[in-house]
């Protein structure tokens, strides 16, 4: 699933919960199909499945029905409104504010104003899930970042988003720092979907004889604050440390308090997730700050739009997508930018896509009874 | 090139030195090194100690959780059986802990340790007692709230470290010990190499030293037994030459003697032929002391001596011929004479010869003209090197009148006298004369 930003762990908390919940089948009685709630693995996407009837009835309008509007969200606004432009939709941006209830009145108006095509970042999936099946059931297309049920639905590989984080910190101990190195884990105890994230950094650490994992802690509160109070607590029994790997806010709060213990040094490698603009700006400042794992929202989101596009002209477009992490460093952080800002470009190079995103199963007009309504993970065995 | 003494003892001094100094410097690291065990074991003890409290410390939170846990979820008390003495147990690796951390100075670790400790207590004291008063879900609430997950991974920052620390330094401490077996094996060896190498040059520059004084001595051995040899062959030469030389010399002699004896029996012969009484005596004198002459020769080839000769010996025969010869021209006087040996140069002997022949036929021509009488010859060694020849006479003695003879023998005599550095002395005696000769003689017997 993909990490939301820390202003909102608690709501993410909930969402979570109600994912559960969907998933146990706490649902209310359905009036159309309950679309595939077993987890299944799907197969890759494949572009050339036949194509199917055109919805019919339905506005060539997409919509965005948008939780909050911080900066990630902001991003998928972005490339939605691009993928539109780019396809002939009308767009159309319904801001929730993070009140689940204005969010259901939003969709219930798409519904009512028979739109196309749906893109949800749910504020309360359990009460928002009847309302997004009542739109699959009218044929519009709804992709949703994360939570089911979707015709289309977006995920983030979590071990793969720790893992090529780790990799990055461990290419740096390998490089920089002889194979030796005395690392920090800040983990998300309150956030459970996110745990594969550490699974992978504590696996890819696992293979290297020279490294000690002098903490694996989670901060009381997953932001700044939290980071430098718990950085403070680690350097009482650990002063030197080489490596701190967790959240980008959690990261940033340990690096101010690596600074007010004197103890920062230019070959230290700190690296987080989310790819926050102020971790970003310590990228490129050249300091400890050495990565940030980045999930390009404008990018994935024009691909929503495309897939939102085709579907209302019949053709087949994948049931779900990865949004591959992407490690943001000094070396690639003006490609990446390049890549953000001209999302149509990255669609249409097909070499350049694969990068960014993996699709899986296929879906149409016609086969929308088979849409996702589980708590779909790429890495699920 | 040889090696001097001087640089045997200097080169030897110096390879000692540096084998004593190597010698030393292994005592002196394998005392250093025992020092530095014995620090590193009494650190490795405080280590051990501290990391056994640290272990045994989380090894008591873990149990105690574990005991909290099991009683939060099946509300059986049999889980709490653990529990305090689980608590009791991190009071004390607690305070063990707290002992061993206490000489590293690093009180805000412990400080913050024992306030998670006591945090993590708490809050599992809380929970059992939410638990035993049945308020399950404020138990459930304590519990999820991962307060207590927060605090023992807190604490296990803490404890790991403090393990870590001791382990990284026993490790560190183990690979110094290593290191410093591995050196003091490695200097050991050195050393010992250096020692040997040092025995050896020396042992070496003895040996060669000594093989050169050896070579030295079989060398001076060798020319001497050379010179030896030469010696021996010069020697052998040189007997040689004189032998030949003196055969030769011999053979001369002899040739001298013949010759002599040959001109003496012509003088005979040509006296014989004569009927004028004078002319026969002074060739008889002539031939007397050509016999003379001959007669040291005569000795000189028959002796292996040609520079001295045996004067008493030569007298002696000189005198028998003399005797003889007188008597059978019929002087009727006879000879006695009383010769000590002495040995005079052969030339002198000569000169000595033809004096005594001179004085001899003077005296058994004159002295007794009527008949016989005794011409007495003596031979003495006097001191001091001196020798005394006597001829003397009983006869009529020197009396006044004209000379009798031609005066060419007193002539004769005071030149050979002269030649050989003798003194003349004629005594009268009562009856009779005398003639004394003082000369010196070689003063051997």
């Amino acid at each position: 699933m993909l990490h939301l930003r820390g202003q909102t762990v608690g709501s993410v908390a909930l969402f979570l919960a109600n994912v559960i919940a969907i998933g146990s089948g706490i649902t209310a009685p359905l009036d159309g199909p309950t679309g595939i709630v077993r987890p299944i693995v799907l197969p890759p996407f494949d572009p050339s499945a036949a194509v199917c009837k055109r919805p019919s009835g339905l506005q060539r309008v997409l919509a965005f029905a948008q939780d909050n509007q911080r900066e990630f969200m902001q991003g998928v606004a972005r490339g939605l409104a691009l993928a539109a432009k780019d396809r002939g939709l009308m767009f159309e941006i319904a801001q929730a504010d993070n009140d689940a209830a204005k969010m259901i009145e939003q969709i219930k108006g798409f519904r009512d104003a028979k739109v196309g095509a749906v893109v949800v970042s749910p504020v309360d999936t359990p009460s928002i899930a009847r309302h997004l099946q009542e739109l699959i059931w009218s044929g519009a297309y709804v992709g949703t970042v994360v939570p089911p049920p979707a015709t289309s639905l977006l995920n983030a590989p979590q071990y793969l988003t720790g893992k090529v984080l780790a990799d990055e910190a461990a290419d740096f101990i390998n490089t920089r720092l002889s194979g030796r190195a005395r690392v920090v884990l800040f983990t998300h105890d309150s956030l459970q979907f996110l745990a594969p994230r550490f699974t992978a950094m504590r696996d890819v650490f696992r293979k290297m004889p020279g490294v000690v994992i002098v903490a694996d802690i989670s901060p009381l509160t997953v932001d700044e604050a939290g980071g430098a109070a718990m950085m403070k607590t680690v350097l009482l029994a650990n002063p030197d440390i080489d490596v701190v790997l967790g959240a980008d806010t959690v990261v940033l709060g340990a690096l101010s308090a690596l600074r007010e213990a004197g103890k920062t040094r230019p070959d230290q490698f700190l690296g987080g997730i989310d790819g926050e603009p102020l971790a970003v700006t310590e990228i490129r400042s050249g300091g400890p700050y050495k990565a940030s794992v980045s999930l390009a929202s404008p990018i994935f989101s024009y691909a929503m739009g495309q897939h939102a596009a085709d579907w209302l002209e019949g053709k087949n477009i994948p049931q779900a997508m990865d949004i591959l992490p992407r490690a943001l460093t000094l070396q690639n952080l003006d490609a990446y930018e390049r890549d953000v800002a001209d999302p149509g470009a990255v669609y249409r190079d097909p070499q350049k896509r694969n990068v960014y995103l993996r699709m899986y199963g296929n879906i149409c007009f016609d086969t929308r009874d088979q849409y996702i309504n589980f708590p779909w993970s790429s890495e699920r065995k | 090139m040889p090696i001097s003494p001087r640089f045997v003892v200097n080169f030897t001094v110096l390879l000692l030195s540096v084998g004593f100094l190597v010698l030393f410097g292994i005592i002196g690291m394998t005392v250093w090194l025992g020092e530095r065990a014995q620090i590193y074991f009494d650190e490795a003890s405080s280590l051990r100690d501290l990391r056994i409290a640290a272990v045994e410390l989380r090894s008591a939170l873990q149990s105690a959780e574990s005991s909290e846990r099991g009683f939060l979820i099946g509300g059986n008390e049999i889980y709490l059986a653990p529990y305090d003495s689980a608590k009791a147990h991190i009071d004390d690796s607690l305070a063990r802990v707290q002992q061993l951390l206490a000489v590293s100075a690093r009180d805000a670790l412990l400080t913050r340790l024992s306030n998670i400790i006591s945090d993590k207590i708490t809050e599992m004291d809380r929970t059992i007692a939410l638990r035993t008063e049945f308020k399950e879900n404020e138990a459930l609430t304590e519990f999820s709230s991962n307060r207590g997950k927060a605090l023992m991974d807190e604490a296990n920052v803490f404890l790991s470290s403090i393990v870590r620390n001791a382990d990284e330094r026993l490790t560190a401490g183990i690979a110094e010990q290593r290191r410093n077996a591995l050196w003091l094996r490695l200097l050991s060896t050195l050393g010992g190499l250096v020692i040997v190498t040092v025995v050896g040059g020396v042992i070496f520059t003895l040996f060669r030293y000594t093989g050169e004084i050896s070579r030295a001595r079989d060398e001076v051995r060798s020319v001497n037994l050379t010179l030896e040899q030469r010696v021996n062959d010069r020697t052998t030469a040189l007997m040689r030459a004189r032998d030949r030389a003196e055969i030769l010399l011999s053979e001369v002699n002899h040739r001298v003697a013949n010759s002599l004896a040959l001109v003496a029996s012509l003088v005979h012969l040509q006296s014989n032929c004569l009927n004028d009484r004078a002319a026969k005596e002074v060739l008889n004198a002539t031939e007397a002391r050509i016999h003379a002459v001959a007669s040291v020769h005569k000795r000189l080839y028959a002796s292996g001596n040609t520079s001295v000769v045996d004067l008493d010996e030569y007298l002696s025969s000189l005198l028998q011929n003399m005797e003889a010869a007188l008597r059978s021209e019929g002087h009727g006087a006879s000879l006695r004479y009383e010769l000590e040996p002495v040995k005079l140069k052969t030339d002198s002997s000569v000169n000595l010869g033809v004096i005594v022949t001179e004085w001899v036929t003077n005296a058994f021509k004159y002295a007794y003209p009527t008949g016989s009488g005794e011409v007495r010859v003596k031979l003495k060694r006097l001191a001091d090197g001196q020798s005394e020849l006597v001829v003397e006479d009983d006869g009529i003695g020197r009396t006044a009148g004209p000379a009798k003879g031609s005066g060419l023998g007193t002539r004769i005599v005071s030149a050979m006298a002269r030649t050989i550095g003798a003194e003349i002395d004629y005594f009268s005696r009562n009856p009779g004369t005398g003639a004394r000769l003082s000369f010196p003689s070689t003063g051997e017997s």
